[in-house]
């Protein structure tokens, strides 16, 4: 050590220099302390909930809190692609929720990519340093003119940040990350905690997640199939509540003599009824791949081709309208033993149609809206008894399958001119 | 207990680059700046290695450096002394180093162009805290 002249025997300077370890083990000391008292508050609040906001609110409010980090965040690794999307954060101006980051971009990008925690105290001056090393290499041809940097959630002005991937027995499920204006804002001991908070985290968040898909597959399995539930929930097809055209084929059934029944049956004979007639036709719609679209008491909207595209829908919703009006004259046949007169109608049409979520916040219901709806419902009401219209437009593909007789010409809402509606008489080769 | 202590490793984050100085086998010196001396442990430092540049040939002649490192928050200015022990390609440290590289070259669209190519371990074999004013230019001795 390099003596002072005014002091020199360095008794000075051995003073001030105890009274900064003092200080120091006194901060070590209290932090240590916040440890503790931050394993026993998370821990207890962390698991008393499985709402997935309420994880991500109560780690982030801790971290501010009681660790004092002011600029926090926690980002989500998606399910289906590889990027990380913000999912929570605290302490910025914008809540940025829903900003993209693509493994390996950024610190936050890094840490996802290589699943390891990153301290970083120089990002300013790093950066700095990288774009004069730019400048100089794209003056002398090495490299060619710079791509647009990413733009990352966060500060935009951020000295130091600490991330730490967020593991589930070594599955990424995502990445929490504190900021910070001031350089070297984090040490070894900030890491710890964060280590601590993190491991905590990843467990309550990945709970909460499965949790939310277990209840968002029992929403979809409402509507689908619940092969094709699972599949949407793991991101294997698009979300199919997201609205979108698609050319569709659909089907609309209802029972004849239904409303006159209801008036004059007992509720229970009326139940009874429904459940066998719905239990029928739920067998046939799942065995063809249909999509329920909606219950009206007897009546069923079924289409094929969404969510799950299939080449060959008209051909399917032809074949699952007859063996429903196959199986529908079994159950009429009792009906009618017990007295009951009701029939089945059907109508098939075919067109594209807007789908999607439909509804308010509160009360969304997965529908399809278009003329191919009203064409087919029109036909289903014009139906007599035993008889599945059809519009002319599925002719085409599927004359070599039908057998049809002309019924005549039907005005529909929407359409200008009247349509030409046939009926099924069979099917030439029933599968 | 080695021969660093931990009040240095504020001034080893890189928030004011640092300088290095090495010499060639005829003696003839070289000062650089770099961006970050690397805290390893309490004996060894590393420097990170992404071109080849006088530096790196100057070790691999003579395989000793000096370089100083300063504290952001007190000013404080360390001098160290260096002896070349390895280059590392894997391994913790270079994972440590390489990590942050690459995130930092990703914000500026030089992600694959900068990357660290070593990790060149360093031992410390003397080091110095410079208290208080440092001696005016003039007074240092062999300098005019």
């Amino acid at each position: 050590m390099a003596a002072d002249p005014r002091d020199p025997s360095g008794l000075r300077e051995q003073i001030v220099e105890n009274q900064q370890t003092i200080d120091r083990l006194n901060r070590d000391l209290a932090r240590k302390s916040n440890e503790v008292r931050v394993i026993q508050q998370i821990s207890s609040e962390i698991t008393s909930t499985l709402d997935l906001d309420e994880v991500l609110e109560i780690v982030l409010r801790a971290l501010d809190g009681i660790l004092g980090f002011a600029h926090s965040m926690i980002l989500l690794k998606d399910l289906a692609d590889d990027v990380l999307r913000v999912a929570a954060t605290r302490g910025y101006a914008e809540p940025g929720a829903g900003a993209r980051v693509r493994m390996g971009e950024g610190v936050i990008g890094v840490v996802g990519e290589r699943r390891r925690m990153m301290r970083i105290g120089n990002i300013g001056a790093s950066v700095r340093y990288l774009r004069s090393v730019r400048a100089r290499m794209e003056a002398a041809g090495e490299v060619g003119p710079g791509e647009a940097s990413a733009s990352l959630p966060g500060l935009p002005d951020a000295q130091s940040q600490l991330a730490l991937p967020l593991t589930v027995k070594d599955r990424l499920v995502g990445v929490l990350a504190v900021e910070s204006r001031t350089p070297n804002a984090f040490d070894e001991l900030d890491e710890v905690l964060l280590r601590i908070v993190g491991n905590q985290a990843a467990t309550a968040i990945d709970n909460a997640r499965t949790y939310q898909m277990v209840e968002r597959l029992g929403r979809l399995k409402r509507f689908f199939s619940p092969q094709l539930a699972e599949l949407i929930i793991r991101g294997g097809a698009d979300d199919p509540l997201k609205t979108h055209r698609r050319e569709v084929a659909v089907v609309f059934l209802d029972l004849r003599g239904f409303t006159a029944f209801a008036e004059t049956s007992e509720p229970e004979e009326l139940m009874g009824v429904l459940r066998e007639y719905h239990a029928e036709m739920g067998k046939l719609i799942l065995a063809h791949e249909g999509t329920l679209e909606r219950f009206t008491g007897d009546g069923m909207m079924i289409f094929f081709n969404d969510p799950l595209p299939v080449p060959d829908a008209a051909e399917r919703a032809v074949r699952m309208a007859v063996a429903m009006r196959e199986r529908a004259a079994e159950l009429a046949a009792r009906w009618h033993r017990s007295g009951y007169d009701l029939d089945l109608g059907i109508g098939v049409a075919k067109g594209f149609a807007t789908i999607g979520a439909i509804g308010f916040e509160g009360r969304w219901d997965y529908g399809a809206i278009g003329t191919v709806t009203n064409l087919a419902a029109r036909l289903c009401s014009e139906a007599k008894p035993g008889q599945i219209l059809i519009s002319p437009r599925l002719l085409p593909e599927l004359e070599q399958i039908l057998e049809v007789e002309e019924v005549g010409l039907l005005a529909v809402k929407g359409l200008a001119r009247p349509v030409r509606a046939l009926n099924i008489v069979r099917l030439r080769n029933p599968a | 207990m080695g021969i660093l202590p931990d009040e240095i490793k504020p001034a080893m984050q890189g928030v004011i680059p640092s300088h290095v100085v090495t010499c060639a086998r005829d003696g003839t010196p070289n000062a650089s700046a770099i961006s970050q001396v690397y805290y390893v442990d309490p004996d060894h430092v590393a420097l990170s290695h992404q071109f080849f540049n006088k530096t790196k040939r100057n070790i691999e002649e003579n395989p000793r450096a000096a370089v100083w490192v300063i504290n952001p928050e007190t000013f404080e200015t360390w001098d160290l002394e260096l002896e070349f022990v390895r280059s590392e390609t894997k391994g913790p440290v270079f994972d440590v180093m390489e990590m942050q590289i690459e995130a930092i070259a990703s914000m500026v669209g030089m992600k694959g162009i900068f990357k660290l190519r070593a990790a060149d371990i360093f031992r410390v074999t003397a080091v110095t805290k410079t208290v208080g004013e440092r001696l005016p230019l003039a007074e240092i001795p062999g300098l005019r």
